[in-house]
């Protein structure tokens, strides 16, 4: 029988061999491994830094196993994308889990993603880090797996309250994206000023809107000396605006991300005195110096990579907790993550490969970050990075106060 | 691995089911439904809260789940069920949308954007984890087999056959005597009710919801099952969100298995992949990979 070779089969044929053959299966690689993974937000609403989050965590992971790898065994990294959506980000953490066998889930973003994953992570034993700061994180979490390298809000809000106290602000209305990380942010601000100085009660707007009139209109009603708007920068842009057309002669102040380049870039001078903050990676630490130069960056004072510096934070300390406990149970790890990052009294080091050289040599080590000191409370949330306070001239962000975390 | 693919199963299970009703609604019927996220999120809030803050128990709580994504299909036919097409469309689109901000704003009865949590587990016989897996892998499908039963009896008695000829053509089908409002109604109502109960499933499930978890993509992506598949008949639809579940998360893999890209530049070419593959397959197959059958009258084939 002869088969018509025409040149639609051609091409069908072609297509699908390159297909299978991308699904035949690798061979297993050198001796067991230790499984890691990361998930982080390449798509979505964390897009801006879920980029240099997951490049700085394969940097991390490569410069481990260029130098001989953790308890002599090297660290297998599987990088998934969480879409800043905890519908598909779970689906994501159940292939890491049951198909790629990880130990940890590093990288989550978004609070809700953190959150939406952790009941598979719990009942699989996996340790959690992530950068998300929403307060129901510790509480969800009972088996104390999810370390958090980014400041809960309350803390970022408190120092943005006593901020507008400090320029003399006594009459504040607030209005905020809806969504929990924001939340929290509200309540710290809140804590800071003193519920009575607000003129009403917070209230919400929702995302993806063109136009935010009616909320704006609502926001200055009875002329507040300051307002305090904590959203993401598509909606900030869009509120902005809308404030600006009105006329309001108050303070807006806002988290820094809101009010960060795209939403310099779009609303020009208009831009002038806007007031902002937001947690920052110590800037004159080793590690921040060390990261950029990891990273490829030149130090220019600014602050870069926010997240990406946390990220390889996280799986700095997992390698040192790993090597320290002598295995990868989960148990013993948790524990050991307290042992190479908290506490005083012993040898400071700024990167992994210091701190698992003095772990090997019997040393008692503290690992102090990129992004932050990582210093770990019995919540296991981080409670020392600074708060850096900006207000914007002349189109730049100049940097008005640091506040001790 | 074995978990990965029982997992994987269950999540195309819920889709199936989203993918029948729809299939009922628009399939069979012609209306075009895009709200199906907002059933979806119906079922799977009223679950959850009958589970967790009414102490229903929640097997029980999955079932009138259903029954309230029912009550919502009434309500949201009734007032639509004269628009047509496009006009439905937008319709429902925006009643999936205001479920949606409504479940993100009332955070007093669902939580809002925190997430609701669902400690509850149904059919839990006590087992261990791989075998709850399986135990709720087996009832997922044991669902979506009965409604296929459903829908196969509709579909090949002469409630379905009156359903066709609304799809193609209304005007006709009401000069015959056909009571059209009445047709429309019922089938949105059902498939509604099966939306629901996947809702609830999906939500005991993964034991944690929130708003985010509910956007139109979700629509989109049971319409890509019932368009691939084909609308019309059931069996095409099984194989078409098989296959969208397969798209979406088979694409993940890609990743292990080269180096070439990287995590960021994968993520995107998968998004890509997922909308390349949905034209190629409109393309050389419009009528969805297992069309639906003509129907050819007892009196032609006899000629």
């Amino acid at each position: 029988m002869r088969i018509l070779i025409s040149r639609r089969r051609v091409v069908t044929g072609s297509t699908a061999a390159v297909l299978g053959a991308a699904f035949i299966p690798r061979f297993a690689s050198a001796s067991d491994p230790i499984n890691i993974g990361s998930l982080t937000p390449n798509t979505g609403g964390g897009a801006p830094y879920g980029g240099n989050m997951a490049a700085a965590i394969k940097r991390t992971v490569d410069q481990i196993n260029a130098a001989g790898g953790v308890l002599n065994r090297q660290i297998k990294l599987t990088q998934e994308d969480g879409e800043t959506n905890p519908e598909t980000a779970t689906r994501a953490a159940d292939k890491l889990i049951n198909v790629n066998q990880v130990m940890a889930i590093l990288g989550t973003w978004a609070s809700s993603v953190t959150l939406g994953i952790m009941p598979k992570c719990q009942s699989a034993n996996v340790i959690q880090m992530c950068v998300s700061s929403s307060s129901d994180i510790p509480l969800r979490d009972t088996k104390g797996l999810v370390f958090n390298f980014q400041v809960l809000n309350p803390v970022w809000g408190r120092a943005l309250g006593q901020l507008a106290l400090e320029h003399g602000y006594k009459r504040f209305k607030l209005m905020a994206l809806n969504n929990d990380f924001t939340k929290s942010i509200l309540d710290g601000f809140v804590d800071a000023v003193g519920a009575g100085r607000l003129l009403e009660k917070p209230f919400y707007y929702n995302a993806n809107q063109a136009s935010y009139k009616s909320e704006v209109s609502h926001l200055l009603a009875g002329t507040p000396d300051a307002v305090f708007i904590p959203g993401y920068v598509t909606d900030f842009t869009a509120i902005y605006k809308d404030i600006y057309r009105s006329g309001y002669k108050g303070r807006v102040i806002t988290v820094t991300f809101a009010a960060s380049g795209p939403f310099k870039a779009a609303v020009g001078d208009a831009a002038e005195g806007i007031l902002h903050g937001y947690p920052i990676p110590p800037l004159d630490s080793p590690a921040y110096k060390q990261y950029l130069r990891e990273a490829g960056l030149e130090d220019n004072g600014q602050i870069q990579h926010p997240y990406g510096t946390l990220c390889r934070d996280q799986v700095s300390v997992l390698a040192l907790a790993i090597q320290k406990a002598g295995s990868t149970d989960a148990d013993k790890v948790k524990k050991a993550i307290f042992d190479v990052s908290t506490g005083p009294g012993k040898k400071t080091v700024y990167n992994v490969l210091d701190g698992l050289k003095a772990l090997r040599a019997g040393e008692e080590i503290n690992y102090s970050g990129a992004g932050s000191p990582v210093e770990f409370d019995s919540r296991r949330q981080t409670v020392d990075r600074d708060v850096q306070l900006y207000e914007i001239k002349g189109g730049k962000d100049v940097i008005l106060s640091t506040r001790k975390g | 691995m074995l978990a990965y693919f029982v997992a994987m199963a269950t999540y195309a299970g819920f889709f199936m089911i989203l993918a029948q009703g729809l299939n009922l609604q628009w399939g069979m019927t012609g209306m075009v439904n895009f709200g199906v996220a907002g059933f979806y999120a119906i079922g799977a809030y009223s679950g959850a809260l009958l589970s967790t803050r009414v102490g229903i128990t929640p097997e029980l709580a999955i079932a009138l789940a259903g029954a309230i994504a029912g009550v919502a299909g009434l309500g949201v036919s009734l007032l639509t069920v004269r628009l047509r097409e496009d006009y439905f469309a937008i319709v429902t689109l925006g009643f999936g949308e205001i479920v949606r901000l409504f479940a993100l704003n009332e955070d007093w009865l669902t939580e809002g954007p925190k997430g609701l949590r669902i400690p509850v587990r149904p059919f839990d016989f006590g087992l261990g984890n791989t075998a709850y897996s399986l135990v709720y892998l087996g009832v997922v499908a044991l669902v979506v087999l009965v409604i296929y039963a459903i829908c196969e009896r509709i579909r090949t008695g002469p409630y379905g056959r009156t359903l066709r000829a609304i799809r193609e053509d209304d005007v006709v089908a009401g000069v015959l005597g056909k009571y059209v409002l009445r047709f429309r109604v019922q089938i949105f109502v059902l498939g509604s009710v099966f939306m629901g109960i996947a809702g609830a499933l999906f939500a005991h499930y993964i034991q944690n919801i929130s708003p985010d978890t509910f956007m139109p993509m979700i629509a989109i992506f049971i319409w890509m099952s019932v368009i691939v598949g084909g609308y019309g008949n059931n069996k095409g639809l099984l194989l078409g969100a098989g296959i969208v579940m397969l798209i979406l998360e088979g694409s993940r893999f890609l990743g292990d298995f080269t180096s070439i890209v990287t995590s960021q530049q994968l993520s995107s070419i998968r998004i890509i992949l997922i909308g390349v593959i949905l034209m190629a397959v409109l393309r050389f197959k419009p009528r969805g990979l297992i069309p639906e059958p003509k129907f050819v009258s007892e009196f032609e084939k006899a000629s």
